[in-house]
């Protein structure tokens, strides 16, 4: 498999964006259109580099694919300012970047998101449904806007100050800390071990990180994870750090605030939902409910299949690499 | 015959709006959206005309006004916040798609509910104030740099300045130096001048408005004071920053933009008017109508309240296929 890629940077609302690109290869023979583009959307604590499976197989099907490290992440700028990290700006930047790859023609994309990625995913769909054709999105369902649900209020009353979200809410204010709490521990740990520890969670239940939790318990790597990966992941966290991508949770409460506007909005771009029964996300109380009693199709309609992998957890798309291509081109070829 | 407007809280977005309403509620829905300083009494006329010709007319306090809630910071007060205001008003009254006009700030939310909700509005009217072309790369404490420390805008930021200029001049003084205004420059003050103090009051009140009715805005602004509606311009920088999602996005829906001929920011070659009846302005509104009321300054639904009310029904009423 051609696992090589040209890497470009764009400047778009006001950052410095890299991105990965894998074009066919092949030259359609005497067509004048130019190849669909799907957009890739990472998560948490991911990069552009977890696409790397779907781009290669996707690219070879005539599909030009695009992975962004997002705002905050990698290669990408990633803003001081811990208030430039709500949706509105992330999205901002996806469409500051669509609109470089496919031109002034204001085309539409298809779309793929996983973890916060998909959360992005669901937001572009809100904010900018005439620019997406269709979407697969992985892992976390759409919920609709909910007044009486602030977010970080939300999670502690459910979860408890412990809950990994809790936990990186707070930010380096405190002039005698360079960083914000949660980065000062991880560097503790050592950048390394955090991501291990992230990428080859497979409990179905909640992310405690209680204070004083020992990380010496030694990590194996699941097969679908290599040294190199981890290599590569690792070089990246190290020069740009955690800062960025769990500014992304301290601002969960600001895009609630901010998307108050969508209170009964339905997500209205044609969507293929994938998960794994093993991921946390389906294992979070009423979810599997709310996937499969049709409430879920009520907020977005045009929802128009659901699977759920048995055996697979939160990061299938790198988990079942073929499987999910397969999906995802199967889906797309519908449009 | 002429039943009388109606005011009600209605809890929105989790604050509560007041709301001033007119008309069978049975009818299309028409929101009216003031600007500053304001209250819905602003759009009096044209709630009684409305509603009488057919529409249910719903005009609230915005945010920070009047006697609306005021959250205390700026935080609180970007479009998405006002946009989320007026969808649960929508909401509220059950209505899928709304004719919305907007005036000054109230525009300034029409424009962005047709960016954040362009599925709930079936026509918007904008009074004064255009929508311009996102620039990604300046943002609006930038621009406003080039005007310097006399333009409005810039001595509204810091918080308690104007609040403290305005406070030297009493309630009813402060409102007819803005409601009585001339002035169709960007309103730029002499330096070491606030402007508050720069504009002036006229000797005699012009036909179109009353003591008595500037009195309504002096009572309410007396008691609810400033710094909400300063608020607004105190979060143009957020806005900015927020509405990135909508560069180079096109407004399709039907449009129809009003203003005097002297209101704010039409003096000289580059004013408004220009801008409005030019190529870039219908490049990025395309379905849009332009009017331009000749000898009308700012407040322009008062002070040409029958042909502002005439230009909003004849436009809502197109759009229904309804002819006169």
């Amino acid at each position: 498999m051609d696992l090589t890629f040209t890497h470009r940077f764009v400047k778009v609302n006001g950052i410095n964006m890299h991105f990965a690109e894998k074009t066919p290869s092949f030259t359609d023979n005497g067509a004048s259109r130019p190849p669909p583009v799907i957009l890739f959307l990472h998560g948490f604590p991911e990069l552009w580099y977890t696409w790397r499976h779907q781009m290669a197989a996707l690219s070879s099907l005539g599909y030009r694919t695009i992975a962004p490290d997002l705002r905050g992440y990698g290669d990408t700028e990633a803003p001081e300012s811990a208030d430039a990290y709500t949706s509105l700006h992330v999205v901002g930047d996806l469409i500051g970047l669509i609109d470089a790859v496919v031109g002034g023609d204001r085309e539409k994309v298809f779309v793929v998101g996983h973890d916060w990625g998909a959360v992005i995913a669901w937001h572009l769909c809100l904010l900018r449904p005439d620019r997406v054709k269709a979407l697969v999105n992985m892992s976390v369902v759409f919920e609709p806007w909910n007044l009486k649900r602030k977010p970080i209020s939300m999670f502690k009353s459910f979860y408890g100050d412990d809950y990994y979200i809790c936990r990186f809410q707070k930010n380096g204010i405190n002039i005698l800390q360079e960083y914000g709490e949660i980065e000062a521990e991880f560097a503790k740990v050592g950048t390394e071990r955090v991501l291990l520890e992230m990428l080859t969670y497979r409990n179905p239940g909640p992310i405690l990180l209680p204070k004083g939790k020992s990380y010496d318990d030694p990590v194996s790597l699941p097969s679908w994870l290599t040294e190199y990966d981890v290599k590569y992941y690792v070089s990246k966290y190290e020069k740009s750090g955690f800062t960025g991508p769990v500014n992304y949770y301290r601002n969960m409460d600001r895009t609630w605030e901010m998307m108050g506007a969508f209170s009964n909005a339905q997500v209205k771009v044609p969507v293929k939902f994938i998960i794994g029964d093993q991921d946390l996300t389906y294992h979070i109380p009423r979810t599997k409910k709310y996937i499969h009693d049709g409430r879920f199709k009520s907020h977005v309609p045009l929802l128009d299949e659901v699977v759920v992998l048995k055996g697979v957890g939160h990061f299938l798309h790198e988990e079942r690499p073929d499987e999910i291509s397969k999906h995802i081109h199967d889906y797309f070829l519908t449009f | 015959m002429t039943s009388e407007v109606r005011e009600k809280k209605i809890k929105t977005n989790g604050i509560w709006l007041n709301v001033a309403e007119k008309g069978d509620e049975g009818e299309p829905l028409v929101l009216l959206l003031h600007g500053f300083p304001e209250t819905w009494f602003s759009w009096r006329h044209q709630i009684d005309f409305l509603s009488s010709h057919g529409y249910h007319v719903v005009a609230p306090d915005l945010r920070g006004y009047a006697d609306s809630d005021s959250p205390p910071t700026h935080e609180s007060y970007t479009v998405s916040h006002l946009v989320a205001d007026v969808i649960g008003l929508l909401d509220h009254y059950g209505t899928a798609q709304a004719f919305v006009a907007g005036h000054d700030w109230g525009a300034i939310i029409g424009w962005s509910l047709c960016l954040f909700r362009p599925d709930r509005v079936k026509g918007f009217v904008s009074l004064s104030v255009p929508y311009s072309p996102r620039d990604p790369n300046l943002k609006p404490s930038d621009l406003f740099k080039s005007f310097g420390d006399g333009l409005y805008i810039t001595q509204f930021q810091e918080p308690g300045r104007a609040e403290a200029a305005f406070a030297k001049h009493d309630c009813l003084t402060v409102m007819k130096k803005f409601l009585l205004t001339t002035r169709s420059d960007f309103w730029v003050a002499p330096p070491n001048t606030e402007i508050i103090d720069d504009l002036e009051v006229p000797s005699t009140l012009p036909d179109w408005i009353t003591e008595e009715e500037i009195q309504v805005y002096a009572d309410k602004f007396q008691k609810s004071g400033f710094t909400g509606p300063l608020n607004y311009y105190r979060a143009m920088d957020l806005n900015w920053e927020i509405l990135a999602p909508w560069q180079g996005y096109k407004i399709v829906i039907p449009t129809k933009f009003i203003a005097g001929d002297k209101d704010i920011g039409n003096e000289g070659a580059n004013g408004t008017i220009k801008y409005v009846k030019g190529e870039m302005f219908k490049s990025i509104v395309p379905n849009l109508e332009v009017v331009v009321i000749e000898d009308g300054h700012h407040f322009i639904q008062q002070e040409m309240s029958e042909r502002v009310s005439q230009e909003i029904l004849s436009f809502f009423n197109k759009l229904r296929n309804i002819t006169e």
